[in-house]
């Protein structure tokens, strides 16, 4: 498993990197969607089923598809070089800052499933959910059950604040989409 | 052959998918068309339904498979959008 994290991470970085530094924003829209591949395998590697079907679904899907209508809208500066010319002084100023962040932060972070971690502080609470998710609501993971099944009228509320937005902006756009 | 040694071949072959989608990165990257990235983005997609199926043998996760199936599902949208947004400019939906 962590060797294929590890070399998911060097994906990662480099769709990143290239995503970034793209002068064409048609190339930076295609390159950020295999970004949204790496970080779905990821997540599913982290066992964080909902996050990655929302990754699956947004990234493969919306996420483009908005970039590209915006595109469509606005001017596409189009020029011969390929890549962003690269401010080489900030390069090592936000490197070191990153560096100095990692290095203090990360030390610090506990492991996955440490007895330590301040998530066991309120034992009663975890154990409750650790018990009775899969009675209760018989899904098997106990964050998706809080999500759906104990939060639902919260995710219920966001569902319909996202299809006003979406709603908003179909109006915003004028097009008939769906005729 | 084990059950055990079977999960690590399982999990050797999708690092070895990593790798090759890296390599594909190469193409997405380079270009030199649109068309070239649109395709290697496809390829990308069609290798990471590979990779989560092979992760969901290996791992001994079977739901890995439904995010598979999603990807399997919405792989082609973006390279239908980016056909439609070349050929009849402004038209993406």
């Amino acid at each position: 498993m962590s060797l294929v994290a590890y070399t998911l991470a060097v994906f990662i970085l480099a769709t990143a990197v290239a995503t970034a530094l793209f002068r064409d924003v048609l190339s930076a829209i295609v390159v950020f969607g295999s970004y949204s591949l790496g970080m779905a395998i990821l997540y599913t590697l982290l066992l964080a089923p909902d996050v990655a079907m929302t990754e699956a679904a947004i990234g493969a899907g919306v996420t483009t598809i908005l970039l590209l209508l915006t595109i469509a809208r606005t001017t596409r500066p189009t020029s011969e070089k390929i890549f962003e010319r690269v401010n080489l002084p900030a390069v090592v100023v936000v490197s070191a800052f990153v560096l100095v962040l990692v290095s203090t932060v990360l030390g610090d972070m506990y492991a996955v499933g440490d007895p330590a971690a301040p998530v066991w502080a309120n034992t009663e609470v975890t154990q409750y959910y650790i018990q009775h998710t899969y009675e209760d609501t018989g899904v098997q993971n106990a964050v998706t059950a809080v999500l759906a099944a104990y939060r639902g009228f919260d995710t219920f509320g966001e569902a319909v604040v996202v299809f006003a937005a979406g709603v908003a902006v179909l109006i915003v756009l004028k097009r008939e989409v769906f005729a | 052959m084990t059950a055990e040694l079977l999960d690590d071949i399982f999990l050797a072959t999708a690092a070895i998918f990593v790798l090759l989608a890296i390599a594909m990165l190469y193409r997405a990257v380079a270009g030199p068309t649109t068309q070239d990235r649109v395709l290697a983005v496809n390829v990308l997609g069609t290798n990471t339904v590979v990779i989560l199926a092979l992760l969901a043998a290996g791992l001994g996760q079977p739901w890995f498979l439904d995010i598979a199936l999603i990807y399997a599902l919405l792989n082609f949208l973006m390279a239908v959008a980016i056909s439609k947004f070349t050929v009849e400019r402004g038209g993406v939906l």
